[in-house]
């Protein structure tokens, strides 16, 4: 059971990276009031972006800068439909998944046979190999990809930068109320098509970490709707950096769980009251597929719960989100 | 020099404008997909000559076509009649697998003569396709929860519920794939001509039925008013409550009849994946046929013959099906761009002598 519970740490850290990338960049983005449905289609342009620049140059590093790019590149449509020609902001999004899956699924088939070598776990210099050997969870937390860490220190920088820097306020401000910041001389278009980008950077890492950390091969359609996940999660998070790190290690579990459902199974004796009842049930709710609701639906109860409580004055939501802003009054 | 580029909000669209966009904007998918093309090595003019000129010529491509063209419309419908409303229901695909999959149901499990089963298996997937339209709508008329995330989400949930029952509780009798067993003859809707099904006789009078609803009924009537100002809507003694899980039910209904068709009059069996995203495409196709539900149906034929025309190219020149899907959002993402320059009109006008104004050298606007 130790030997199980470590693996599924190990796993959920890793899954949970994708969730945190993927995550802070919908976030920034939807903070500056620009809601990204576009994010499963960034991330599989920065799986086989990153995966590609690794094959041909054998840089991972180089591989993940690549990722990155490639998210962005795809941002940057959304950036310019969404702020510059004021396009629906769903159906822009939407299309741009569907575009990012099919020109990876249509270019990407033909690198499926390439390998790499990905990015390798490292740890930390000097106590590192000690701390590794600490049970169950010493690998979980100390040896991991440096795609982790980075993911694990970009949730207190961006929090610090939204929160804390005049730049993020002034992102903050922009996706709450866009002509109140404009007439306050804040760059509303120039910060949401900032806001838009780095958010698909993120995509994109999120994306060349799958590729190059996660399952360290490529293949058409990896990301397997964990962009869904990371739009779910900001909501689910309520738009705040740290209750998203606990949804997203929270989702990550469950992805890692998935994957090992069938080696699990909890059952109650069969001379307990109601056990015919009981078992089939447990056997429903550890189910890979059923599992794999778990997210949508905890994030609609989530969703729905904070609308009816707050009754929508205090909402979390940034009150400009799909609203695009143009300075003629009308 | 200075070039200044005013931004105008046009007040009327004039008439040239409103015909040549949705061409100029299909032109413009072709020519770009065209470099998609040419990176692999294909010629594109062959390649749309298969796809665009062969395909609905031939006797087999026309018959396929229309086959597609039944979920595809109803998935549309689904959309459509929401976005009148003022609503969007992004979740047309998980009302149209839901609908497949309680629609299969029926038709594996319940043994009764043809013409009791074949509707029966239609009125219970329109049952359960409503009923998952139903909780986004309620959460939306009833507390005001954005009902784009949550219809989203929910296909979602679907897609998962449909691959756990072909793996679980439905898989067939032979091998270990994720399908149900073949359905028997009195489950299949029955063929008109050439494969085509009477499913599409189905569509046609649904489209029929929702664009009299919504051009000769007073619930049309209302429906528009409320989808163009809710508030006025109200105050003139409409409800928003009942028309906003109306339009969402009825469509979600409508995806699954399309859901239930496309199995049990095309393939037979219900299967994980059985459709490549019908219920998304439906969102570009209820955009482009937002005016009339006969304009939906038009731009369904389209996106059917882009589907066809995709899987002919695949067997016969070797491209990869995915071009479908980038031919597809290229024609939307050039549609969108297209919906502005009818929005505003441009101007450029060139001046000799630099003078920038204070709003120019404040800066913030693209």
């Amino acid at each position: 059971m130790a030997g199980f519970l470590g693996g599924l740490l190990n796993a959920t850290v890793s899954a949970a990276t994708v969730f945190i990338l993927a995550g802070l960049g919908e976030l920034i983005s939807e903070r500056a009031g620009v809601l990204n449905l576009g994010v499963e289609g960034m991330m599989l342009s920065g799986a086989l972006g990153g995966f590609i620049v690794t094959v041909v140059t054998g840089s991972t590093w180089l591989g993940l800068f690549a990722g990155i790019v490639a998210g962005m590149a795809l941002a940057s449509i959304h950036a310019f439909l969404c702020i510059s020609l004021k396009a629906n902001q769903v159906i822009s999004g939407v299309m741009l998944t569907l575009l990012g899956t099919g020109l990876t699924t249509f270019y990407g088939s033909r690198w499926v046979e390439n390998s790499i070598d990905g990015f390798s776990q490292v740890t930390v210099p000097l106590v590192g190999q000690y701390l590794v050997d600490i049970p169950v969870i010493g690998t979980a937390l100390f040896s991991n990809t440096p795609t982790d860490y980075i993911a694990l220190a970009l949730v207190p920088i961006t929090w610090y930068f939204l929160n804390h820097s005049n730049m993020g306020l002034e992102l903050i401000s922009v996706g709450e109320d866009p002509e109140m910041a404009d007439t306050m001389g804040v760059a509303v278009f120039k910060l949401r098509y900032l806001a838009v980008i780095i958010g698909g950077g993120f995509a994109g890492a999120a994306g060349a970490h799958l590729s190059l950390a996660f399952s360290q091969l490529w293949v058409p359609g990896m990301t397997a709707g964990r962009g869904w996940i990371a739009v779910a999660l900001v909501i689910f998070a309520q738009w705040t950096p740290s209750r998203m790190l606990v949804g997203a290690y929270l989702f990550g579990m469950l992805d890692a769980l998935q994957l090992r459902s069938q080696a699990l199974s909890f059952s109650v004796g069969a001379d307990t009251p109601l056990a015919g009842i009981i078992n089939p049930t447990i056997d429903f709710l550890m189910n890979g597929q059923i599992m794999a609701t778990y997210p949508y639906l905890a994030t609609i109860l989530v969703l729905s719960y904070a609308v009816i409580k707050t009754k929508s004055d205090r909402l979390a939501v940034p009150s400009a989100l799909l609203q695009s802003y143009s300075r003629e009054t009308d | 020099m200075n070039v200044e580029i005013d931004l105008t909000a046009r007040e009327r669209v004039p008439r040239w404008l409103s015909y040549a966009t949705p061409v100029l904007t299909v032109l413009a998918a072709l020519a770009v997909s065209a470099v998609v093309l040419l990176v692999i090595d294909v010629n594109p003019i062959e390649a749309y000559r298969l796809m665009l000129i062969e395909t609905p010529t031939s006797e087999i491509g026309m018959a396929d076509t229309l086959i597609t063209t039944v979920p595809l419309v109803l998935a549309g419908l689904a959309v459509y009649l929401p976005l009148k409303a003022g609503l969007f229901n992004i979740g047309a695909e998980g009302q149209l697998v839901i609908g497949a999959l309680a629609g299969s149901w029926v038709g594996l499990n319940v043994s009764l003569p043809g013409v009791a089963l074949v509707p029966l298996m239609l009125l219970t997937a329109g049952i359960a396709g409503g009923a998952l339209a139903a909780i986004p709508a309620w959460l939306r008329a009833k507390y005001d929860v954005n009902e784009i995330i949550t219809s989203l989400l929910l296909s979602f949930v679907a897609l998962q519920i449909l691959s756990y029952m072909v793996r679980g509780p439905m898989r067939g009798s032979s091998g270990n794939f994720p399908q149900t067993d073949r359905f028997s003859a009195a489950a299949t809707i029955p063929e008109l001509f050439m494969r085509v099904h009477l499913g599409l006789a189905i569509a046609l009078l649904i489209v029929v039925f929702t664009y009299l609803l919504m051009t000769r009924t007073r619930l049309g009537f209302e429906i528009t008013f409320i989808g163009s100002n809710d508030e006025a809507a109200e105050q003139a003694g409409m409800s928003r409550y009942k028309v906003y899980l109306l339009v969402f039910i009825l469509g979600g209904a409508f995806a699954g009849i399309g859901g239930i068709s496309e199995i049990s009059g095309v393939q037979g069996r219900l299967r994980a994946g059985f459709e490549p995203g019908y219920g998304f495409t439906a969102i570009p196709i209820a955009l482009l046929g937002r005016n009339s539900a006969i304009k939906v149906l038009l731009a369904s034929l389209f996106f059917a013959l882009l589907f066809t025309g995709g899987t002919n190219m695949e067997i016969f020149l070797g491209i990869p099906a995915a071009l479908v899907e980038v031919i597809q959002a290229l024609i939307i993402l050039f549609l969108i761009t297209g919906e502005f320059f009818k929005r505003y009109r441009i101007d450029f006008t060139v001046e000799r002598d630099p003078t920038p104004t204070p709003s120019e050298t404040a800066g913030g606007d693209a």
